[in-house]
């Protein structure tokens, strides 16, 4: 596509971030994002360890991109995610985007993934990670949770638990997400598809180290978000 | 006499006053010092007299006591679970919502820290 990302449309970005536990990788990433010229809202998810002291250090680098707010204790990527979609309301953005903070996403993603809202393409977009790329275990997870999503939720995705998604403001205020853990990613793509919000998939790359993929879908989280899904039938 | 036929009459009635303790305190709502106290009650019935178990077995087409008495454990016990599972599901709710205010009404600044 022909459109390129301006100024303008960066400073109405606003990525928001649910970080936990996130120290030795977290500052990396927020500096990539500041460098790009994109705004941020940190949510520390109650961490144990100092990653609150780390933003603090990426803030006092990028005064202006960086807004952190903290939970007090520790209650799950989904709580995070949502108290991050609504402080950032605060700021008045027109696209809000969530990413991981652990350094799997690459900020280089950002401008391809926001060009579907800022063109009027779509109101949402999921970015599609490379099943090929994943390890073994982590790929089957992934596609079990695919083929759970299309049938708890009745929508066809080429990745349902991507952490990388992109949304307009006024999208955001149509959908509701009431998920405290992982299984935010499937509820979000049922709010856009419930919601018949326009949405696009754009392919992501992801970035696998020893410790990015300790966190994320696994057998035994794929295990847990079928749980929720089930609960959430009745 | 059975041993059991002492001791859960002893059991029940020492219970049944601490529900009522409960109350007195405010910490019990009328209805469970009610339910607990039939509880403790037909528990107490049936080890003093183990043949009212049959007649209530029978009522419910149970043939032995015993399966009866096993059986309306169970379920009081699944009873217990869910309402548990209920209310600790809410209170997550409670503090989810809770948190999530924390967390949105305090920004943090970087004046915060130099103060």
């Amino acid at each position: 596509m022909g459109y390129e990302i301006t100024l303008e449309d960066k400073n109405a970005t606003y990525v928001v971030l649910p970080a936990y536990n996130e120290a030795t990788r977290i500052e990396p990433v927020l500096e990539d994002i500041a460098r790009k010229g994109y705004n941020m809202v940190i949510v520390n998810d109650g961490s144990s360890d100092n990653t609150l002291e780390v933003v603090k250090q990426s803030k006092r680098k990028f005064p202006d991109k960086i807004h952190i707010f903290s939970l007090p204790i520790n209650r799950g990527v989904g709580i995070a995610t949502q108290t991050g979609f609504e402080a950032v309301l605060k700021f008045n953005p027109k696209y809000i985007v969530s990413m991981d903070s652990d350094g799997q996403h690459s900020a280089d993603d950002l401008d391809e993934v926001i060009k579907p809202l800022v063109t009027g393409e779509a109101q949402a977009v999921i970015g599609v990670r490379p099943f090929k790329d994943m390890p073994k275990t982590r790929s089957f997870a992934n596609s079990i949770m695919n083929l759970l999503t299309r049938i708890f939720y009745k929508v066809n995705v080429s990745d349902s638990q991507t952490g990388f998604r992109a949304i307009t403001v006024d999208a955001l205020n149509k959908i509701s997400i009431n998920a405290t853990g992982y299984l935010i990613s499937s509820e979000f793509i049922r709010e856009i598809n419930d919601n018949n919000i326009p949405f696009a998939e754009v392919p992501i790359q992801t970035i696998y180290t020893p410790e990015t993929q300790a966190k994320g879908t696994n057998v035994v989280v794929a295990f847990k978000i079928l749980l929720q899904m089930i609960k959430h039938q009745f | 006499m059975y041993l059991y036929a002492l001791i859960f009459p002893i059991i029940s009635v020492i219970a049944i006053i601490w529900f009522i303790t409960r109350y007195f305190k405010g910490k019990n709502s009328i209805t469970t010092v009610v339910l607990w106290s039939i509880f403790w009650i037909v528990v107490s019935l049936f080890a003093i007299f183990p043949n009212v178990s049959i007649t209530f077995a029978q009522l419910f087409g149970i043939t032995r006591g015993l399966d009866f008495i096993i059986i309306l454990v169970f379920v009081i016990l699944f009873y217990t679970v869910l309402k548990l599972y209920f209310i600790v599901d809410n209170m997550q709710n409670d503090l989810n919502t809770l948190v999530k205010e924390v967390a949105l009404n305090n920004e943090i600044t970087l004046d915060d820290e130099e103060e």
